[in-house]
């Protein structure tokens, strides 16, 4: 089971395309949002620079939670699953190493994002920061999940226009690229991106969660989870 | 393979008990019944299929299978495509149920089988991971083996030393090949089941690749492997599965499979000085075909010996004399066509 997890680890860091989507973009984007002078306005309580630190940090770990739906959908192609299905490890193994290792790569991203806002001076205490790590960190779990149902729903050479499609639309619509308002917010303020966004600048003083955000988002991980385990099942009785 | 579990189990008893026990099992073992598996299934085989059938919808792929495996066995299981090979595979490995019929591993389930570390399994393309090396991808299949062996031993094993720090999705087709080898024998298992293992493979590689795998029927492990090569069933297999259209339709040697199908050449040559008469030829037993042009005489028989004895027998003083054997090819396209033709019936 370790050994599946570290190999999954190993294999994420070495892709190319990982480290763009989940690391060296969302560090750009942040710089790029930190040199727009927006001037004395606060997003929803916070500086507009910690509003993008924390929003890109949640964007690189969805890229990397999503990431596993390609993944996924390729090696039940290639027959690695089935492979996999012939060893001693139990089923459930292959996924839940999916899972960790998205944990797992998502720190680097979280990291990254966040030395890039303390070199933007963006500064607060210890705890603060350790709570908006733990936030994001966590809060990808629920993306994880969504990645996992992802790769099992779709067919190989569908896969990547649909996690494309929903990973930019998600975060559109969850306020990463600017703070939403009117219309679109009464919408947005109900898709997982929008909670995750708010989840995580709970840590930072002034700005309130309220319950529903939390259960809210929880509602969303038991989904994203129920469908997951669903459509896992119905594939192994597929092959 | 009981062998080894007696042993295990001998550890603890003292050595008045080890002596009686070695006895009794081996006795038992011997007669090949009294032991059985938790299932009341003989512990001897090594595989079972009993009466099984899979459909997909209204298309049997598999009907009426039943056959079993006994440990030591090197096994072919051939056919053309579609015949049902790769299903009755997934059905021994439990990656499919059957629809009908019980298939047992080991006298349990596939499933427990693979958990015990009992089988090793070689695909036929794709299961291999990309971007990790070779040693990455058998290391971690050494260690989630229940049996695993140290990953340079599998290495050197299947021959690829020198591929272990590459990247797995650079290998060339055969050598992907062989790296799935590696995964098979990556640990002590008893039962290795290839899906048509060297396909892909130039000569020289198919040669070499069947020396390392001869080694491992050397070394009393059971192998089955698909191939649709019938010079590779012919050369490697001491039994041969027939699958046409779903159905087992022969299950025997290799020899015993021409046999059936028909058979064998004799020829040689009737030189007029030595006498007899040619025309008693048309009243031997067992010919199938008899055609003189000259002195020449070739005849196939299903019954080489008797033709030869009531040659002998005649009086006639065969020179030059040949008997060979139709190839196993030849066999099976006999064996199939009789089997389409009776479905025909």
């Amino acid at each position: 089971m370790s050994s599946l997890i570290r190999l999954e680890v190993l294999r994420v860091l070495r892709n190319r395309r990982y480290l763009f989507f989940t690391v060296i973009f969302p560090v750009m984007m942040f710089f790029f949002y930190a040199s727009t002078n927006f001037g004395t306005t606060t997003f929803n309580g916070v500086t507009p620079k910690t509003y993008y630190m924390v929003s890109m940090a949640t964007f690189g770990t969805v890229g990397a939670a999503l990431n596993t739906a390609m993944r996924i959908a390729l090696e039940r192609k290639s027959g690695w699953t089935r492979q996999l299905r012939l060893t001693a490890l139990p089923g459930w193994a292959y996924v839940l190493s999916k899972v960790a290792a998205a944990g797992a790569v998502t720190l680097p991203a979280v990291l990254a994002v966040f030395a890039a806002g303390m070199a933007e001076g963006v500064h607060f205490p210890v705890t603060t920061w350790l709570g908006m790590g733990l936030a994001v960190w966590a809060g990808g779990f629920v993306f994880s999940a969504a990645g996992v149902a992802l790769g099992y729903a779709a067919a190989p050479d569908t896969v990547q226009p649909i996690t494309m499609v929903s990973y930019m639309g998600l975060a559109f619509l969850g306020g990463s690229w600017f703070p939403l308002s009117g219309g679109l917010k009464s919408v947005g303020q109900y898709t997982p991106v929008y909670l995750y966004n708010e989840l995580a600048k709970y840590p930072v003083n002034g700005v309130s969660v309220g319950a529903s955000q939390v259960i809210g988002l929880a509602a969303y991980l038991a989904a994203f989870a129920a469908l997951a385990a669903w459509l896992y099942q119905r594939d192994r009785k597929a092959v | 393979m009981e062998a080894r579990h007696c042993c295990r189990a001998f550890l603890t008893c003292d050595s008045s008990c080890m002596t009686t026990s070695t006895e009794t099992v081996t006795g038992a073992d011997r007669k090949g019944s009294a032991i059985r598996g938790a299932n009341g299934h003989p512990m001897h085989e090594v595989a079972a299929f009993r009466n099984v059938s899979k459909h997909f919808g209204a298309v049997k792929a598999v009907s009426g299978s039943s056959f079993t495996l006994h440990p030591g066995e090197t096994v072919a299981f051939l056919g053309p495509n579609g015949a049902g090979k790769s299903t009755s595979i997934d059905m021994l490995l439990g990656l499919k149920d059957p629809s009908e019929g019980q298939v047992t591993l080991f006298g349990g389930t596939p499933r427990q089988a693979i958990m015990d570390g009992r089988v090793g399994v070689m695909l036929q393309s794709g299961g291999l991971l990309p971007e990790v090396t070779v040693r990455e991808l058998v290391g971690f299949s050494c260690k989630v083996h229940p049996r695993g062996y140290a990953v340079d031993d599998v290495l050197k094993t299947a021959q690829i030393q020198d591929l272990a720090d590459r990247r797995v999705d650079r290998l060339s087709g055969g050598q992907e090949q062989r790296v799935r080898f590696a995964l098979a024998t990556s640990g002590d298992s008893d039962l290795i089941v290839l899906d048509e293992p060297t396909t892909g493979m130039d000569v020289n590689a198919r040669q070499a690749f069947w020396s390392v795998m001869k080694a491992q029927a050397d070394a009393g492990r059971t192998i089955l492997f698909a191939t649709h090569y019938l010079e590779e069933a012919d050369a490697i297999a001491d039994r041969v599965l027939v699958m046409h259209k779903g159905r087992l339709i022969a299950d025997g040697t290799a020899a015993e499979i021409k046999a059936r199908a028909g058979q064998r050449r004799i020829s040689f040559d009737l030189h007029p000085q030595d006498g007899g008469d040619a025309s008693l030829l048309n009243a031997l037993p067992a010919i199938t075909a008899l055609d003189v042009s000259g002195s020449t005489v070739r005849i196939s028989t299903s019954d080489a010996d008797a033709t030869m004895a009531a040659v002998y027998r005649a009086g006639l003083y065969p020179r030059g004399l040949e008997v060979t054997g139709v190839g196993l090819e030849q066999a099976f396209i006999t064996i199939t066509a009789e089997a389409t033709a009776a479905e025909g019936n």
